[in-house]
């Protein structure tokens, strides 16, 4: 049994990949072959919880900074966030920090327009700006003068002529912003350069790496909540799923005929937790070997 | 999928993801194929959107309003950023690279003094003031803010090299260790979770592109990769004895 362990620890880590491909392959082949249960995060909680606080009407800019690379992570909770805030009738405006993000933006509205849920109008529902390079310097900008960085929407019409864009100016004309990131510029640019100063509410969604370092912006309340990587987003997909279930037949801002879909997120969660075990797994294995090899030695 | 163009699209994803992948099997052409293209395009891609949404509309929109149309008016304090931007430019001629300097300095001197004010207010002042503990709380969160307040002070005690750590210095840094442990390991957690999704996101298109409808272009690709592979890894082999 020893020499085996300790053989484990030199065993061809091409192995190792190939059990990590199997194991996230084997879940998304299968979906329903294990089905673990979710249970939602608090710091998912909140950030239900202060959309839902919102009102019919209101504002909220939604800052698009991820690509293509983190897309599996972040898009989910975007696709969630716009169909709450759809079904409350809320005004979205969409600015991309990201080269990439315009291209993610338009997916992510082109997504919810196919669900056929929501009757909605570009310039009077939501309105989508174009990247703006610079990181900090555009949030700084959107802070201070909204309109001295943005004079166009993404299809070159001039803001004045949409009706959203009535009564923007600044940050300050929003009643909630809403980061999703995936590095910088992410959630800390926001609240140093906009949200703290202008006492703004703010939520965030990111990947599972720039968790830990927006945990103390949580704990001291300059963050709303949090939707934290691939499980931050299956929560609140389920949120979001059961809410709008609830209210399809009721919500005068939801089309009765539309057919609900659970998020991609949820099917995905199987993949994640099944490749973690296996990883613990691993990490224990690994230390045991590691440990009956220094003690041989 | 009424476009050809779609087909070549998808076909172009899947060779790109399994040319990234097979690095695992060690360095070979297909990876450094995709690598140089994954740059080049994202260079390429990032210029192009960078002139056409920044540089164009909001510089030359001010310089030249009636011949952009932007939307903005025309200001001519714009010329300095111009000015500055051509600086940049002069690092490709060693004669007068010197200029860059001063379009660096702007530069680094504004982002400091933008940085200075936000971080001391959100990230020091706004921490400070949350590290205190509410005695108005349960037992539970008094002992949570207290908890916080250990790590904190431990953790700041840790990176305090004005004292040797020894005694109660030295037993106080040791906790701040163990705060910073806990950090450590979950943003390895986090880390790891971060890449599995990115990894389940790649193996989702794989999966959804291996129909008839794509042609077959995972399995197709994949087997032809694995014999090219082969051969290649061969011919090394060979190339290896008779050296």
């Amino acid at each position: 049994m020893r020499n085996f362990l300790i053989k484990l620890g030199t065993i061809d880590r091409k192995f190792i990949f190939v059990l990590i491909a199997l194991a996230v392959l084997i879940p998304l082949l299968y979906p329903n072959l294990i089905e673990l249960p979710i249970k939602v995060d608090k710091n998912t909680k909140i950030v239900f919880n202060s959309i839902s606080e919102l009102k019919s009407g209101d504002k909220v800019l939604l800052s698009f900074a991820y690509g293509a690379s983190t897309k599996p992570e972040v898009h989910p909770m975007a696709i969630a966030l716009l169909k709450h805030l759809f079904a409350k009738d809320i005004k979205v405006y969409i600015v991309s920090l990201w080269p990439e993000s315009p291209i993610m933006a338009n997916q992510a509205i082109k997504e919810i327009i196919d669900t056929k849920l929501f009757n909605l109008e570009e310039g009077v529902d939501y309105a989508l700006f174009d990247y703006k390079t610079g990181g900090f310097i555009v949030i700084k900008g959107i802070a201070e003068n909204f309109r001295e960085v943005y004079k166009q929407d993404h299809n070159g019409n001039l803001i004045e002529d949409l009706t959203i864009m009535d009564d923007i100016y600044s940050v300050s004309d929003f009643d909630f912003v809403f980061d999703f990131s995936a590095g910088v510029p992410g959630n800390a640019e926001w609240v140093q350069y906009a949200c703290d100063p202008k006492k703004i509410p703010l939520s965030s969604g990111c990947t599972s790496i720039m968790v830990t370092d927006a945990i103390p912006y949580i704990e001291s309340g300059q963050l709303k909540g949090i939707l934290a990587g691939m499980p931050g987003a299956a929560e609140y997909e389920k949120m979001v799923y059961d809410l709008l279930q609830q209210q399809l037949n009721k919500n005068s801002n939801l089309n009765k005929d539309a057919v609900l879909t659970k998020g991609k997120a949820l099917a995905r969660m199987s993949a994640q937790s099944v490749s973690h075990l296996l990883m613990v797994i691993f990490i224990v294995l690994g230390n045991v070997s590691y440990y009956f090899s220094r003690k041989n030695n | 999928m009424s476009y050809n163009f779609d087909i070549i699209g998808v076909w172009s994803l899947v060779i790109m993801t399994l040319s990234i992948l097979s690095y695992l099997y060690g360095d070979n052409p297909f990876y450094k194929a995709a690598e140089h293209i994954f740059v080049g395009v994202s260079a390429g891609y990032i210029f192009a959107i960078t002139w056409w949404d920044q540089v164009w509309p909001n510089l030359f929109g001010r310089l030249f309003p009636d011949y952009v149309k932007a939307g903005f008016e025309f200001d001519g304090l714009y010329i300095i950023p111009l000015i500055l931007g051509l600086f940049m430019l002069f690092r490709l001629i060693p004669s007068l690279s010197w200029l860059a300097r001063i379009s660096i300095g702007y530069i680094v001197g504004m982002a400091a003094g933008l940085k200075i004010y936000v971080f001391v207010n959100s990230n020091i002042l706004m921490q400070i003031k949350n590290s205190s503990i509410n005695f108005d709380g349960s037992i539970w969160s008094i002992l949570n803010q207290f908890l916080v307040l250990i790590g904190v002070i431990s953790g700041l005690v840790y990176f305090f090299f004005s004292k040797e750590h020894k005694g109660t210095i030295g037993k106080i840094s040791k906790i701040g260790i163990y705060f910073l442990m806990i950090k450590f390991g979950a943003s390895f957690g986090f880390a790891v979770m971060g890449r599995i999704s990115l990894l389940i996101g790649r193996f989702e298109d794989l999966i959804k592109y291996s129909s008839e409808q794509f042609y077959f272009a995972t399995p197709i690709i994949f087997i032809i990769m694995i014999v090219v592979l082969f051969i290649w890894s061969t011919q090394n082999d060979n190339k290896e004895k008779t050296n």
